[in-house]
């Protein structure tokens, strides 16, 4: 019971370690932009579950759209996180949740965390340095909940509100 | 042995067989002055080369001289900067072994210790007893530490090299890489204090006698190349005018061309003289505005490769008459040269070209706005353009998508009273479930302040900061995140005081945001599949309140998620606070910017739904307000008429609460 709870109580911290280290790495490199909506809540006119995402003030409904929007950072962009924090807001997580998956999980699995990082990008070579601010929810991914991840991402965001701050 | 950039045609010079570079940029730190990561020139005090340096002088004893005899170490009669000048192109008649002494200098460049570091403390700290005596997590603490130091960089620092001598590690990394963890001298490391000092050869090692009795002559020629220099300075055009050098009479009396057109060997020593005469960028930067290096039969710039070094905020460029015939043989250069605004490349074989690469110029050369004479942007447009490069995603008015103005009046409130009332503000939102933490980064970039403002010190934060990055300890995780009013409360008394400005009249000090969010814990249990509610995003700065009358500044972020209260509480609740904290800088600013909209934003509800039309009269008529604004509610509350007629309710609650705020729509919504 007490591993279950000290887990429970490293989940967030843990998933958001593991979303900032990979998704920011991935901004950064051309050829990891086309795999950028996969971090996300997908568009569905089905699901009740609806990605929201601001890049400095633009709308972007659909995430599939991201990579084109992220090409246009020039050669040698480099993001880098330099703080961030989370909480968990919902433990119990249900948008979108398939019927008979609406009961709590112990093991914090179906948790909604706020993500707020802070870091540095610098958008291209030579170029100045500036501040980024990135507030993010990350959700559970219905699609590869209590099944093998099989390479899929546990938790996706289904908010996100990005800006260059300095 | 010195690796030179791959696309220099030239030999490997024989230096000390320790050192090792990376290419280009090292060559030249080695040289005895180096630019740090923004290019701001730092001397390097240990580098033989300087300390034989007589004083500085401006180029062409324009200026007033200055440094004068008493700036020297050891050398030569004491002489002013302007008569230095004059002695030294008396020199050039001197008879003098030109060519040995050529290499002398560029001995002594390559000899010197810029970009190694030789560490003493690690036989004497507790790592020594590791396998490996400890040197991979000395490495690695340095790495650390020294990543840490400079908020500017946005890089990790790296040793690229390490090698153990006796009690001593030297250690090798790029050249800002050094400079950085230079910084660290005298930190402890496992029990013990480390010494950081620039590696210097031992005087038994190889090479030193011979330096010693080569230097004067290797100063001599220094001051020949002075005296060239000088006489191709215009201080009234703030010109420096290096065209045809193989045809130099000064150059050629020295001997320096040996029969070839070998710019490459004479370049970098003129180049590492003038960074001797300038103690700043900024120094150099007012003094050469233009260059010129028209009719040295240049087929590429790797000859002249330093000029980007040396000079990187020059503006004027002329390469005329050289044998440029296509855009890479400007790589040498890289993207260092990013002030330049006129570029001449007439007389070369690229002209006809270049209409067809002006796009590709342009990234190299983001400022330019005249090309062979021709104006073909005005600095307006060159303005706009760097300002769209700074935000390649776009930057948007703030996206304020707000639900029956329950974030604004929150936000309004919150300003305020985090100001004057803390108590009072923990009562109007917070309850037992609320949870608040502040973060710091301590990295964070601050543009161009960060030579200006002193970062006032983060101790009253730093034990509360949740910067998880840093905070890897789990139970010092969870008591750095306060759960119920009553741990926030404890937390805010610990905070200092702080005043916001004000958001009416200063709203250009604020860029917030926000959106609904679904999925919320439901205070009352009932639905399952959560609530609505807001998450709103507040960009600003505050003044901290400080005994020195001091006034200290920082910027923050601090991220609301608004839910709706539980029984006996706030009728809104914060669910959860989440604050970061920077060094000052200014907020940049949002501006309609888009360069092409992603996606068309959603339309304006319009309805045709009879049902919503009748629950839309219902509303207006209990509440007064216009159908448009009733119509937004509903949406926003999902056609739920009780709740929108509560948003109602609760905004005029709030708006009661605020009056004393100027009530007038903000303009920070858009």
């Amino acid at each position: 019971m007490h591993e279950c709870i000290s887990n429970v109580n490293l989940l967030p911290g843990k998933t958001s370690e593991i979303f900032t280290q990979s998704y920011y790495p991935s901004l950064s490199r051309p050829h990891t932009i086309k795999d950028i909506p996969s971090y996300y809540v997908p568009l569905s006119p089905s699901s009740p579950l609806k990605p929201s995402i601001s890049l400095n003030g633009n709308l972007v409904t659909d995430p599939a759209s991201l990579p084109a929007l992220f090409e246009k950072q020039p050669p040698k962009t480099h993001y880098e996180v330099q703080s961030f924090d989370c909480h968990v807001l919902n433990a119990n997580f249900n948008i979108g949740a398939p019927e008979g998956l609406l009961e709590p999980n112990n093991a914090g699995k179906k948790m909604s965390i706020a993500v707020t990082v802070s870091g540095s990008v610098r958008y291209g070579e030579g170029a100045d340095v500036q501040g980024f601010m990135d507030n993010l929810v990350l959700v559970p991914n219905w699609d590869v909940y209590g099944k093998p991840a099989k390479g899929r991402r546990k938790w996706i965001v289904m908010s996100q509100k990005f800006r260059v701050v300095a | 042995m010195v690796q030179l950039a791959p696309s220099a045609p030239r030999a490997h010079r024989n230096a000390s067989p320790s050192v090792r570079g990376r290419g280009g940029i090292q060559k030249r730190k080695a040289g005895g002055t180096r630019v740090d990561k923004d290019g701001d020139l730092v001397m390097d005090p240990t580098i033989a080369a300087d300390k034989r340096r007589a004083a500085r002088s401006q180029l062409g004893g324009s200026g007033p001289s200055r440094g004068q005899g008493n700036g020297r170490a050891t050398g030569g009669p004491p002489r002013g900067a302007d008569a230095g000048l004059i002695k030294a192109q008396q020199a050039i008649i001197r008879g003098l072994n030109a060519k040995s002494s050529q290499a002398n200098v560029l001995e002594s460049r390559m000899t010197a210790a810029g970009t190694r570091l030789q560490i003493e403390g690690l036989s004497s700290s507790k790592a020594a007893a590791n396998p490996d005596g400890g040197m991979e997590s000395l490495l690695a603490f340095l790495e650390r530490k020294a990543s840490a130091m400079d908020t500017n960089s946005n890089k990790a620092v790296k040793i690229t090299k390490s090698l153990k001598r006796g009690d001593l590690i030297i250690i090798t990394a790029g050249p800002e890489d050094v400079e950085r963890i230079k910084w660290l001298d005298n930190f402890s490391f496992a029990g013990a204090t480390l010494s950081i000092k620039p590696y210097e050869l031992k005087p038994d090692k190889v090479g030193d006698k011979k330096k010693e009795d080569v230097s004067p002559k290797a100063q001599e020629t220094k001051e020949q190349l002075r005296s060239v220099l000088a006489t191709r300075y215009n201080a009234d055009l703030k010109l420096l005018d290096l065209s045809a050098l193989a045809k130099d009479a000064g150059l050629i009396q020295m001997g320096v061309f040996d029969g070839t057109t070998t710019t490459s060997k004479i370049f970098p020593a003129l180049m590492v003289v003038c960074d001797g005469l300038f103690k700043t960028r900024q120094e150099k930067r007012d003094a050469i505005v233009s260059v010129t290096l028209a009719d040295n039969e240049l087929s590429d710039v790797a000859d002249v490769s330093e000029l980007a070094q040396t000079f990187p905020d020059i503006q004027n460029l002329d390469l005329s008459r050289n044998r440029i015939s296509q855009l890479d043989s400007l790589d040498s250069w890289g993207n260092r040269l990013r002030n330049i605004t006129t570029l001449i490349l007439t007389g070369n074989p690229i002209e006809p070209q270049l209409p067809s690469l002006q796009a590709e110029l342009l990234k190299k050369y983001p400022r330019l706005e005249i090309l062979n004479g021709i104006q073909f942007r005005t600095p307006e447009q060159v303005a706009t353009a760097l300002e769209v490069a700074k935000f390649p995603i776009g930057n948007a008015p703030p996206d304020f998508r707000d639900v029956g103005q329950v974030g604004e009046n929150f936000i309004r409130q919150f300003v305020v009273l985090y100001d004057t009332n803390r108590s009072a503000l923990l009562t109007n939102f917070y309850d037992d479930q609320s949870v608040v933490s502040t973060s710091i980064n301590m990295s964070a970039p601050r543009g161009a302040t960060r030579n200006t403002v002193i970062i006032p010190p983060w101790q009253p934060y730093t034990k509360f900061s949740r910067n998880l990055v840093k905070i890897n300890n789990l139970p010092t995780q969870l008591s750095r995140r306060h759960r119920g009013s009553q741990a926030i409360n404890t937390l805010w008394t610990a905070l200092p005081a702080t005043r916001h400005p004000d958001i009416s009249t200063q709203a250009d000090k604020y860029l917030i945001e926000c959106n609904p969010l679904p999925g919320l814990v439901d205070p009352t249990g009932q639905s399952p599949r959560g609530v609505d509610g807001l998450i709103i995003t507040m960009h600003g700065e505050f003044e901290e309140q400080n005994d020195k009358q001091e006034q200290h500044l920082r910027s923050f972020s601090r991220t609301f998620v608004l839910g709706p209260g539980g029984p006996g509480g706030p009728p809104i609740r914060v669910v959860s606070d989440m604050m970061n904290l920077r060094a000052w800088a200014p907020l940049a600013s949002a501006r309609n910017m888009a360069a092409e909209p992603v996606t068309a934003p959603a339309p304006v509800a319009a309805t045709g739904n009879p049902q919503q039309e009748a629950m839309t009269v219902q509303l207006v008529e209990r509440t007064g307000m216009t159908p448009n604004y009733a119509v937004l509610c509903l949406t926003e509350t999902g056609w739920d008429l009780e709740k929108a007629f509560v948003a109602f309710q609760l905004n005029r609650v709030c708006l009661h609460f605020s009056s004393s705020i100027p009530s007038i729509i903000n303009k920070f919504i858009g």
